[in-house]
């Protein structure tokens, strides 16, 4: 590998009908501040290119530039106006490979360049799956679901990437992913096989990104950025997938009409059946809609048919593999706050959490701690709530 | 109009069911204690097969790469299914795999599996790994038309395409159902929210007529059972395993705990004093939508 082989960050952008995605901004947002220390650190001058596909789409580019994109890799075709996966991942991995594109982005590195340096996707329905493809496509490393980014020189020693000889990796990008238990943090990289039995270059170093943990930069009008215009080359068999219909539907568990929502963990294991009655009722005196945590949604409890099948549902998952909601009053029953439920319900104007452990991690997001057992605190909540309300009516 | 073909690729996990699971004091997994089943997503990708069998008379052929034990997780999945064919890809060398490397050994396997597949099924995503990039990843290996998301799906047989239906979420915009015509083969990774219908009598018929079959075959599974080691399989050696595997694990660390965000009242869930203040301020931030 030698200086220009591979460079920038390329950020994959998402959008509906030309309304971007909140995540695509954020992604831009994180790749601008780490290219700011990635430039200043090695005295270079690396971009943050956005990667556009869509179809009247002359809009989006200025405010991707606005939010921190040096460059804006543009496809506007027909065929793009909705997300295909193979389409997509055909165009692009054209664009990151392309030395043209590379050309127009930074003139001086065009004949030595290959493939981006980074790539970020997001971790949704759509760049979850686009992202392993790419990097299928592209044949190098994706790590999934990532929630911090640093960029380092680190010393490794690996038998299989170094031989066994400690070696220095420059410029990793080492990507950090909570765990399913969201307790742990897994920092995955990319690496070169450097291991002279057999030499192998990996990039782009690639990662999908969590919605919602990175900050969108203020955004600045008079930002300047180039807007390079890429025309894909599609196969007919491709295109051969025809999107039929498309619907928009609202879930049926809707989140947003009501002021306070009511959701609960894996607190409720001693007697899930009897509990979740309880929080039913807890959240019918509150007008109120229930929520729960992703590992609800794998049915850990034997309960009856009819809770399993209204309650124990992926459309009720609030956090990073569900729903982002803030209602005026969350209400946080026997969760323990893993940083995934947490990403879905910061932003609730008042969170109360009903928790007997004082050290959960629930305890330093809420404004209430109710400290006790939910078979005990919640028929005391309805009933004080029942008796307020009378009062409040009378 | 020829015999349809399915494959489906599925995973052994830890069972994170109450009484079965078990957490270390700090929280996270203790897998020692912790048995091992067929996943839950790639059980309901299973049942899609299942769907297919019945009401297309397909034949499945389910793959899997694990260890030796997994032979009994494929047992379930044919009493789930009435497999035709079960396939263990069982080698030391597979060991270490990241995603793209594991995908390059499913991509291999289901090449080995018994006639041309038509489609190839997955689940959503590992309970533990949960990255959701194997199955698209095996996809675009194999170069089939890869449908992520499925709720829904029908083939025509006349014309060999398939008819899909695929829930989207557009966060913080909207959600989309999608349907999407595709001429065969396809890779489908079904969503969590499948079930399959089977509505007429002929088809209520066939599913009982296959769970017994089902039944029988489960009994006497090691006959249906093929165990293919990397040779067999003809993996590229380069491309499976720690070698073929891009990324690495750098480091595993306990999340630090982040500053308090909020800085909470604490209430003795006993006391009903203090609940009973607590009570009054909540819905007096609620008032206008309690008080009528």
């Amino acid at each position: 590998m030698t200086e220009g082989d591979y460079r920038h960050v390329y950020v994959v952008i998402e959008h509906e009908e030309g309304t971007i995605l909140q995540v695509s901004l954020e992604m831009l947002g994180e790749a601008r501040r780490i290219l700011d220390d990635f430039n200043k650190k090695y005295s270079s001058k690396e971009k943050v290119v956005a990667v556009l596909l869509g179809y009247n789409i002359k809009d989006i580019p200025k405010t991707l530039i606005q939010h921190g994109a040096d460059a804006v890799i543009c496809a506007d075709n027909p065929e793009l106006r909705y997300i295909r996966n193979t389409i997509y991942t055909k165009t692009i991995s054209q664009i990151a490979s392309d030395r043209d594109i590379a050309a127009k982005i930074e003139p001086e590195y065009a004949v030595q360049f290959k493939r981006p340096r980074y790539m970020f996707f997001a971790a949704d329905s759509i760049g979850r799956h686009l992202s392993a493809t790419v990097l299928a496509h592209l044949e190098s490393g994706l790590a999934s679901d990532i929630n911090k980014l640093v960029v380092g020189d680190l010393q490794i020693t690996h038998q299989n990437k170094t031989g066994g000889k400690p070696l220095t990796y420059e410029k990793t990008l080492e990507m950090y992913r909570p765990d399913f238990s969201g307790f742990l943090w897994t920092t995955i990289l990319c690496l070169d096989n450097k291991n002279p039995a057999m030499p192998k270059d990996y990039h782009p170093q690639a990662c999908s990104i969590i919605p919602g943990v990175f900050e969108i930069i203020q955004p600045d009008p008079n930002r300047d950025g180039k807007i390079i215009e890429y025309t894909p080359k599609f196969d007919e068999q491709d295109l051969k997938v025809k999107i039929i219909d498309r619907k928009i539907i609202k879930s049926e568990i809707d989140f947003d009409s009501h002021k306070t929502i009511v959701s609960f963990g894996r607190g409720v294991k001693d007697s899930p059946e009897q509990n979740i009655k309880l929080i039913e009722q807890l959240a019918a005196e509150l007008d109120a809609q229930i929520g729960i945590t992703l590992p609800l949604s794998k049915r850990p409890f034997s309960v009856s048919q009819t809770v399993d099948s209204t309650y124990l549902i992926p459309d009720r998952v609030i956090g990073t593999s569900g729903r982002k909601v803030n209602p005026k009053l969350y209400i946080a029953v026997g969760i323990s706050g893993a940083m995934q439920h947490i990403a879905g319900m910061k932003e609730s104007e008042i969170i109360v959490a009903i928790n007997p452990d004082e050290n959960a991690l629930i305890k330093d997001e809420c404004d209430v701690f109710i400290k006790g057992r939910m078979e005990d605190v919640i028929p005391v909540l309805i009933e004080e709530i029942q008796k307020q309300k009378q009062v409040v009516q009378a | 109009m020829d015999q349809i073909n399915t494959a489906v690729i599925v995973k052994l996990e830890p069972d994170f069911s109450e009484g079965n699971v078990s957490y270390n004091p700090d929280g996270t997994l203790n897998r020692a204690e912790t048995k091992n089943i067929l996943g839950p997503h790639s059980a309901i990708a299973v049942s899609a097969a299942f769907y297919a069998k019945v009401k297309y008379g397909a034949k499945i052929s389910i793959g899997t790469m694990g260890p030796p034990v997994a032979e009994s997780m494929l047992q379930h999945a044919q009493l789930m299914s009435d497999a035709d064919e079960l396939c263990l890809y069982s080698d030391r060398i597979f060991a270490g795999a990241d995603t793209l490397a594991t995908a390059e050994v499913l991509k291999s396997g289901v090449q080995k599996m018994e006639g041309k597949m038509d489609i190839v099924f997955s689940g959503h995503r590992a309970s533990d790994g949960e990255t959701g990039q194997t199955g698209p990843q095996t996809a675009w290996k194999l170069g089939m038309t890869f449908l992520g998301h499925v709720i829904d799906y029908e083939i025509n047989l006349e014309n060999r395409t398939v008819r899909a239906k695929r829930l989207v979420r557009m966060q913080g915009v909207y959600d989309v159902v999608e349907e999407i015509e595709a001429p065969l083969p396809v890779f489908i990774a079904i969503d969590p929210s499948y079930k399959p219908k089977f509505n007429t009598v002929s088809q209520r018929l066939d599913y009982e007529k296959y769970q017994k079959e089902a039944g029988d075959r489960a009994q006497n599974f090691k006959q249906y059972l093929k165990v293919f080691n990397a040779a067999q399989i003809e993996a590229d050696p380069k491309l499976i395993g720690i070698s073929g595997s891009p990324t690495i694990v750098y480091k595993v660390e306990r999340i630090p705990k982040g500053k308090a965000t909020r800085q909470a009242e604490i209430i003795d869930g006993s006391n009903q004093e203090q609940i009973r203040k607590v009570v009054a301020r909540l819905l007096q931030s609620l008032s206008t939508v309690m008080i009528k």
